[in-house]
């Protein structure tokens, strides 16, 4: 293992490789400042730029956007009081207060070195268990792959915040999208509804892209004018000048909170598609009830800084842990790097790590090598940072929209492509506007033609459908999907009656 | 009275029920005994099912809170997604360079009206270097091939 890393990592240390993953950093970096362009969207832009290069360079590049993303929101959530991206929302609650405090070099670098330190401990957890666990996974038939997926999606659905009934139902929306065009075992046509662009079935990088740049982008529109009223005081300079060494010793002064924030933002990593916006505010949480004087969070603390920016970051080792070892994706961001993969006909899953080593530790390389580049690129360019902000949506929103176009139309130069990005971007929105959650829905789509795989395999092997509950693994996953279906609804249903009880509450007086 | 979620619910409900009609009509194959409607017709079955409930308990739903009030400009949004459909049509006809500087140039004055001359000139460039650095980038650097217009033949 260490020597395939060390070889991963000297492969990284070439030209050719650290050039895209620079530049895939800094992407990040700019696109988590920007309030209102997330790390989806930022990897979204940067995905057509890797079609024409090698995969590792691709993934590299991918790799840093993540890593940069998940730490460049944090400038503009300390400086200005607005999270760049939903990651970096608990960063808000103490990272501000401190720089208006008169200590913005304290805050911004407090969030920096955080990062680094649960980046590198999400990197430890990467490196070590995504081969085990692939190893585990090899021992799964269709009968384990087909439950593994299942509990994947009910897990998404389940633990969306709005309704848990809403999550489920966009989960199998997702899954609807899968049956349209072919069939995934024998390719045949299947409910085209007479649309000849959908005879060969629906791509899913087209239906993500649409989904979430339109989602977003239109939701953004929808209420113009809000981030450049919000962003009006980022023109000033600002100086950042902190000492290191004080910021460092602030850091490694409290082992427990880093390893427990980490801890936090790994285990968030790995259940597919909550995301680091979930990470840092459970991490946040945690931080205040294990702390000697929670009354002073909110006030500007260095411990609320380090648990959400340690959080989020080890979310990101999390993440691809899950998708190179299962072939899940994690989240959007990683969803986006399964489609990188697929274009370069490399099949992600357990095998993964066995056929394509020089490539898995090439990206675990550069996970790594990653986080050293955002702490230089945050150095150098941390107060110039503020300026991206003041960029006008106008100008941007479009050139994004020509992207996503390009990205859509590149992946097999066709138009159908894009005729499917402007339908699935449609159906975003209106899933955005009606209040179903879109991370079912992706999860669904990107898995629900493996679902059928598995399915169909499981029952032409045997016909016995009780095997599914019946064998082991498979039993246990099944028991989890419903288990964890169950206790999304108990736990919507608590909280329907506290919010109740508020307002009856609210009501006596 | 159905609300929000409701009708959003028959419509889910109505799209699966046609489909499940559709996958009665789906010819089996002697190589997968399964058949290509078994799969599409559990899926279609689940949704079908888990829409119906949505409609339910919003239809059961006693106390429906008000649609949050807030200053959203939905016309900004239909114009955007027409100008983003007659791109999509006219990269066909235009090819990629000439719809595109279109489309970035309109984009742009729609979504931040230019009110002199000097505005319209931002417009201009802004929209002759996205296109330009697009072009460069994808056809030069990258050898993705955009999309020819037959109009234009470029």
């Amino acid at each position: 293992m260490f020597e395939l890393l060390g070889a991963g990592l000297a492969n990284l240390m070439q030209v050719k490789y650290l050039v895209p993953l620079a530049l895939g950093t800094l992407a990040g970096i700019v696109g988590g400042a920007l309030p209102g362009v997330t790390i989806t969207m930022t990897i979204i832009v940067v995905l057509p730029f890797t079609f024409g290069l090698d995969p590792l360079q691709g993934l590299a590049a991918m790799t840093g956007v993540y890593v940069g993303g998940s730490a460049g929101g944090l400038v503009t959530a300390v400086l200005l009081g607005i999270p760049g991206t939903p990651s970096a929302i608990a960063t808000t609650f103490d990272g501000h207060p401190m720089a208006r405090n008169g200590e913005p070099g304290r805050a911004v670098w407090l969030g920096i070195w955080a990062s680094v330190f649960g980046g590198m401990l999400g990197g430890v957890f990467l490196i070590g268990a995504t081969g085990p666990l692939a190893a585990f996974a090899l021992q799964f038939g269709p009968w384990e792959f087909f439950s593994l997926f299942v509990l994947a999606l009910s897990m998404v659905a389940g633990l969306v915040e709005s309704s848990v009934l809403k999550g489920l139902l966009s989960g199998a929306l997702g899954l609807v999208v899968t049956i349209l065009g072919s069939d995934p075992v024998m390719g045949r046509e299947r409910l085209t509804l007479g649309v000849p662009f959908l005879e060969g079935g629906v791509p899913f990088l087209p239906v993500l892209i649409g989904v979430f740049a339109f989602a977003q982008i239109m939701s953004e529109v929808e209420r113009a004018g809000g981030v450049e009223r919000a962003a009006q005081g980022a023109q000033r300079a600002l100086s950042l000048a902190a000492s290191h060494v004080k910021v460092l010793w602030e850091i490694v002064s409290r082992p427990f909170l880093v390893l427990w924030a980490s801890f936090i933002g790994v285990l968030i990593g790995v259940l597919p598609a909550i995301g680091g916006s979930a990470a840092n505010m459970m991490a946040y949480d945690q931080a205040k009830k294990f702390s000697r004087r929670p009354e002073k969070f909110g006030t500007g603390i260095p411990e609320g800084v380090i648990a959400s920016e340690a959080a989020n970051n080890a979310n990101v080792g999390g993440s691809l842990v899950t998708i190179m070892a299962f072939g899940i994706p994690g989240d959007a961001v990683t969803a986006v790097m399964l489609g990188a993969l697929t274009i370069h006909g490399i099949q992600s899953g357990p095998l993964f790590i066995l056929q394509n080593a020089q490539l898995a530790y090439g990206i675990f390389a550069a996970y790594l090598i990653a986080h050293l580049l955002m702490v230089v690129i945050l150095a150098v360019g941390a107060r110039w940072m503020l300026r991206v902000v003041t960029v006008p949506k106008a100008a941007l929103f479009p050139a994004v929209l020509v992207l996503c176009t390009v990205g859509a139309y590149a992946l097999n130069n066709t138009m159908a492509n894009v005729y499917i990005l402007l339908t699935f971007g449609l159906l975003g929105y209106a899933m955005v506007k009606t209040g179903f959650p879109l991370a079912p829905f992706i999860l669904g789509v990107i898995l629900g033609d493996q679902i059928e795989i598995n399915l169909i395999r499981a029952i032409m092997t045997d016909a016995d459908p009780w095997l599914f509950l019946t064998r082991p693994i498979s039993g246990l996953l099944i028991a989890a999907s419903v288990a964890s279906v169950v206790f999304a609804l108990w736990q919507h249903r608590r909280q329907q009656r506290r919010l109740a009880q508020r307002a009856d509450g609210d009501a006596d007086f | 009275m159905l609300g929000r979620d409701g009708w959003a619910g028959l419509a889910v409900l109505t799209a699966s029920l046609v489909l499940f009609g559709l996958t009665l009509g789906l010819e089996g194959n002697p190589m997968v005994p399964i058949g290509p409607g078994f799969y599409p017709r559990i899926v279609l079955g689940v949704t079908a099912v888990l829409a119906a409930a949505l409609v339910i308990a919003d239809s059961l739903a006693s106390k429906r809170r008000a649609p949050p009030r807030g200053a959203s400009d939905y016309g900004l949004v239909a114009s955007m997604f027409a100008l983003f459909g007659l791109y999509a049509g006219a990269l066909s006809f235009l090819g990629f360079r000439l719809s595109t500087l279109l489309y970035v140039a309109a984009a742009n004055a729609l979504l931040a009206p230019p009110r002199s001359a000097r505005g319209w000139a931002r417009v201009a460039l802004v929209a002759l270097l996205t296109t330009v650095v697009v072009y460069l980038a994808f056809e030069r650097y990258l050898l993705v091939l955009l999309p020819r217009g037959r109009w234009t033949g470029f």
